[in-house]
């Protein structure tokens, strides 16, 4: 399906723009699932979870690391707003996967056990996006 | 003779802080660049995102969050105080002290609970001169506040108010209008004021696109908003440091460029006053030499 059209995936977070780039397929890692995006989506605006996001273009695939944020796509141009952002490639696999094996105690208050939660979901996503499968 | 020394070595001090004040200026000159770049870049974000609620507030009808809820009796506050960690940096920190002072008079006055918290070693020791106790203070935002610190202190105050503890949050800054152009504000963050809808706000902007554009709501218009107004809380806090840091430098500058200047006019009228002091004594070293020479014939 080459329309010729492009996407434009900007990536924003509360210090700077991240990126800015052309694509053809862009994945995003909704609240509920994955999500792709290809020129021509119906205007959408979504929240997102802590994963990993996926920016085709031409052969090469590039992986960045969102903790979670809102994505806002109109007009082909899709707009990832999230609080922090990281690629691919500069991401510590080794200090994402030591943060996996850190424990809490047992009788932890639930704040504690959430935040937990949430630094394990956050690892998980980093690690996956450093290291591509 | 005495004289002549004492005014050398006088200037020679005064070219000493020249230097020094000079240097500050330069440093300001190049950190208020730095920093403004990164308020700048932060624009972006901060944009979007009031777009986004915007544009969710108009789809989402009524909107309803713990957020922005105002409370019609307030009991409890917390002010918070964005002053620097130095000083040099002329009216900058007596601006907003003076702001923040006020506010806190005004809401013993009207029977506020107030809990301050500080930001800066300049608010600490001002407020502990002044003996009113700090609840907390905080000094490691500098010049270049990171988001990830910011965050932990909006969780705080966001804790804080979503658990009733407390009905109002201000933030007493000085607000960046323009690089010739800055004030010191007390703004109330929270409970937020409501998002504008698209028609008032971005109404201008749809028009001239000749459409509204009809959104796709993963999961929901009520859920984004929910989720969306903490971001944008936390923005607007974080934007707060940013001016903070910008308006600090701008402050610092124009005080080094003053002192630089002063020191420079001083300069000059002590030199001056060192040439006459020469003269002088020369003048009246050549008389000396004439009368000795006129009382020897």
């Amino acid at each position: 399906m080459a329309t010729g059209k492009q996407l434009r995936c900007v990536v924003v977070t509360p210090e700077k723009a991240v990126l800015e780039q052309a694509a053809e397929l862009v994945s995003l890692p909704m609240s509920d699932g994955e999500l792709g995006v290809m020129p021509g989506r119906q205007a959408l605006i979504g929240s997102m979870s802590p994963g990993v996001l996926r920016i085709k273009s031409g052969t090469q695939i590039r992986r960045v690391f969102v903790d979670g944020g809102f994505v806002q796509v109109r007009d082909d141009v899709i707009t990832v707003l999230t609080p922090r952002a990281q690629d691919g490639a500069d991401i510590d696999l080794e200090a994402a996967k030591k943060s996996l094996s850190v424990s809490i105690p047992k009788d932890a208050g639930a704040k504690v056990m959430k935040e937990h939660h949430n630094t394990i979901l956050r690892a998980r996503a980093m690690i996956r996006a450093a290291k591509p499968f | 003779m005495a004289k002549t020394r004492e005014l050398v070595s006088r200037r020679k001090a005064i070219r000493n802080i020249r230097k020094i004040t000079r240097t500050m200026e330069l440093i300001a000159t190049a950190r208020f660049k730095k920093a403004l770049d990164r308020a700048q870049e932060a624009e972006a974000y901060t944009r979007k995102i009031a777009e986004l609620a915007a544009d969710l507030a108009s789809a989402g009808g009524e909107i309803s969050h713990p957020l922005l809820v105002t409370h019609d009796k307030v009991e409890k506050s917390v002010l918070l105080v964005i002053a620097s960690n130095r000083g040099l940096c002329g009216g900058y920190n007596a601006g907003i002290l003076r702001e923040a002072n006020h506010r806190l008079r005004g809401n013993r006055e009207l029977g506020i609970n107030t809990r301050l918290e500080l930001s800066g070693k300049r608010a600490i020791a001002y407020f502990r001169f002044q003996r009113i106790p700090a609840d907390a203070t905080y000094t490691q935002y500098e010049d270049k506040p990171r988001f990830d610190e910011v965050e932990e202190l909006a969780n705080h105050f966001l804790e804080l108010f979503m658990s009733g503890s407390i009905q109002r949050l201000d933030v007493a800054y000085m607000r960046f209008l323009s690089p010739a152009r800055q004030t010191p504000v007390v703004e109330t963050l929270l409970p937020l004021s409501k998002p504008n809808t698209s028609q008032s706000k971005a109404g201008g902007e749809e028009k001239k696109a000749g459409r509204v554009v009809e959104y796709q709501y993963i999961p929901d218009a009520k859920e984004i908003l929910g989720q969306i107004l903490p971001a944008s809380f936390k923005q607007r806090l974080f934007k707060c440091f940013l001016d903070a840091a910008v308006s600090e430098q701008i402050a610092r500058r124009v005080t080094m460029k003053a002192a630089t200047e002063n020191a420079d006019g001083m300069i000059k009228l002590i030199s001056r006053q060192y040439n006459r002091a020469r003269q002088a004594q020369i003048t009246k070293e050549i008389a000396e030499v004439i009368g000795g020479a006129a009382a020897l014939q």
